[in-house]
């Protein structure tokens, strides 16, 4: 494990360190563009992992779903923002305590 | 080590703590900025995997949205009054900090207990045009069914983002 | 790897002088606008320092060395001063990436009492071969300088430009990107090298099973592409910040957009990216569209066989070497006409309206290149299919 020579574990040791970074920045930060922030942050950590197999393994799979991944991270931030605008524009801050009203 | 191995390590470091400093700095503009170089970083790393194109996307796709980002951040906020960034509750954030560090240890445990036979850096094709063929043929005859739904996917988010993002008022209205 | 002393050094040295080949040529841009501003408006220009004010360009760099280096009191200051820099940084570093010239060819020779191998130099920063995508990527970081720039100046003008210059260049770069599509799937390639080494000899292409020779054109991508190089080009000034689309920094509405809190040799930092981001668009240009470094019915290998019968460059070696500062000086050429263009068209169009720039990128630009693309996609799918 604590051997210099990079491997496949040194890869997968970063990305899960960037994952739970990710993770607690969801869990802690209270405005909603730095959790979005967040999830791209676990976003690019499971593609780390993915790119590293598929290097590792020697195989395009992985790869592939890094594209899928980039795609829906994409679509996942466009509606984020928007919600992020739409819930400015009615209660003039995005702290995330707002989307409490979206209780029905 | 070899000269990759120290580019790795240089990269992992600059990614690492750009994302720490991500969720650890109060203000989103910092936040956004370090992100950026988080983005860089995992392309960096892309490359010391020598998936070139993929680097390459993540820069273009990335720069963009983190740029976008950025840019909310500024016209949403009022940044002299942005005090109460992180959540409240002490024992909620032990709570929280625990319960990542609980999986965090569990993921390296993980690996460290299947990966026992480190795989070593072998000799493959790393023609980077070869590879940019191998990517473009198993998207468009494996994987064409996902990269249409992506397709759809993508229209129905920005059909779905105007929508949300209009409404009455704006400055287009 | 198998690199040793003498190829690690010239490699080192060529990558300095590239770089220092792109800040060397900013002042001379800046002659040549000045002047050509001049010329379009008839008028004198700067004339009174050295033959032709060429010389005017040293006095401009002396005096922006020696200003006051002065940060605004709403500033952040570590943004503000680290915002030239990144708006330098991906100009410089896509710059590296383009291929100027034929390689040069070193035969093996002794030195000190060793025999140094024979070697191979790009005339270029480094060699990769998705150059295409590396080029678009780091070009696509040029956006950060500015908008960081306009933020830690701490200015309400400086952000409008900002956030202009942000949303310009994300919306352009779209159109940038799919306008070059065409050409990479004519070609093939993602490889600056390749697709130059496919743009010699004349004018020919197959269509439904028959082959056209046309003698009188040299077999360049704008002739293949001519939607695809106006797009481009299009897109190359809009990302490059020029006139017509200079929003970001409109001194009518804005006093000097991003840059307005900033003087003295910071200033010229932003100029340098600029001029920068300018150079690279045009070599992108000249590569994609005009044949790069080759020059029109004359092969590498002519020039090559008439360097060895002079007596003068007889070995194969500086044979070599000449051929390729021949055929660096034909991008050059074609590089130079471009920056004229960028200055010629800056006195010819007026500046458009921020609403009326927007629907121009979204609206006609990215439908015309997906139009294109599909043309082209047609085209090929038909010449081969009865070929």
């Amino acid at each position: 494990m604590l051997e210099l020579e990079v491997g496949l574990s040194h890869y997968l040791v970063l990305s899960a360190a960037l994952f739970i970074v990710g993770i607690m920045g969801v869990l802690i930060r209270k405005n909603t563009i730095v959790i979005l922030m967040s999830i791209e942050l676990m976003l690019n950590a499971v593609n780390i992992t993915f790119v590293a197999f598929s290097r590792f393994l020697n195989n395009m799979d992985g790869q592939i779903s890094v594209f899928f991944v980039m795609a829906v991270a994409a679509a996942e931030a466009a509606i984020g923002l928007a919600i992020a605008v739409a819930v400015f524009k009615r209660f003039h801050g995005i702290n995330i305590r707002f989307f409490e009203n979206l209780k029905g | 080590m070899s000269l990759i191995d120290i580019t790795f390590y240089i990269l992992a470091l600059t990614t690492f703590f750009a994302g720490v400093a991500v969720i650890a700095i109060p203000n989103p503009v910092y936040s956004a900025l370090c992100l950026a170089i988080t983005m860089i970083g995992v392309a960096g790393l892309f490359f010391t995997l020598e998936a070139y194109f993929i680097a390459g996307v993540q820069l273009i796709v990335y720069a963009g949205a983190v740029v976008i980002m950025f840019v909310m951040v500024l016209m949403l906020f009022d940044l002299k009054h942005e005090k109460k960034a992180f959540s409240k509750g002490l024992f909620s954030m032990i709570l929280k900090i625990g319960s990542s560090a609980v999986v965090l240890a569990s993921i390296f445990s993980a690996i460290y207990l299947t990966i026992s036979a480190k795989p070593r850096l072998e000799e493959v094709n790393t023609d980077a045009i070869v590879a940019a063929k191998g990517l473009a043929l198993q998207l468009f005859t494996k994987n064409v069914f996902a990269f249409e739904v992506i397709g759809i996917l993508l229209l129905v988010v920005l059909v779905g983002a105007i929508a949300l993002a209009k409404g009455k008022g704006g400055t287009h209205a | 790897m198998g690199s040793d002393l003498v190829e690690v050094s010239i490699n080192t040295i060529k990558m300095l002088a590239i770089f220092l080949m792109m800040i060397q040529a900013v002042p001379m841009l800046v002659w040549v606008e000045r002047r050509g501003s001049a010329f379009i408006q008839r008028r004198f220009g700067p004339n009174r320092v050295g033959p032709l004010g060429l010389f005017q360009l040293l006095a401009d760099a002396v005096k922006f060395i020696f200003k006051e280096n002065f940060v605004p009191k709403n500033a952040v200051k570590f943004l503000y001063l680290a915002a030239p820099v990144l708006a330098l940084i991906p100009a410089a570093l896509t710059f590296t990436a383009i291929p100027l010239s034929t390689p040069v060819e070193v035969a093996s020779f002794e030195l000190f009492g060793q025999s140094w191998g024979p070697y191979v130099f790009q005339f270029r920063g480094f060699e990769m071969n998705i150059g295409i995508i590396y080029i678009l990527g780091v070009g696509s970081l040029g956006v950060y300088g500015l908008l960081i720039a306009g933020w830690a100046s701490g200015n309400k003008y400086s952000l409008l430009g900002a956030i202009r210059a942000s949303a310009q260049m994300i919306s352009y770069e779209l159109a940038l990107g799919l306008s070059i599509v065409g050409i990479l799937m004519i070609y093939g390639t993602f490889d600056l090298v390749e697709l130059i080494g496919s743009q010699t000899g004349h004018l020919q292409f197959s269509f439904s099973g028959k082959e056209y020779h046309v003698g009188f054109l040299p077999n360049w991508g704008i002739f293949f592409q001519p939607l695809g190089a106006l797009l481009f080009l299009v897109s190359a000034f809009a990302e490059s910040n020029r006139l017509p689309f200079d929003l970001p920094e409109a001194e009518a509405e804005l006093v000097a957009g991003f840059h307005t809190e900033y003087g003295g040799f910071k200033m010229l930092v932003f100029f340098m990216g600029e001029y920068g981001h300018m150079m690279v668009a045009s070599a992108l240009f000249a590569i994609f569209y005009l044949g790069g470094y080759h020059i029109p019915f004359v092969s590498v290998d002519s020039v090559k066989e008439f360097f060895l019968s002079t007596e003068m460059f007889g070995t194969s070696t500086l044979a070599s070497l000449m051929t390729a500062l021949v055929f660096h000086l034909s991008l050059l050429f074609k590089v130079i006409f471009l920056l004229w263009v960028f200055v010629w068209v800056r006195w010819t169009l007026p500046r458009f309206k921020y609403d009326r720039l927007m629907s121009l990128g979204w609206k006609t630009m990215l439908p015309w290149a997906l139009v294109n693309t599909i043309v082209t996609a047609l085209f090929i799918y038909y010449s081969k299919v009865s070929g």
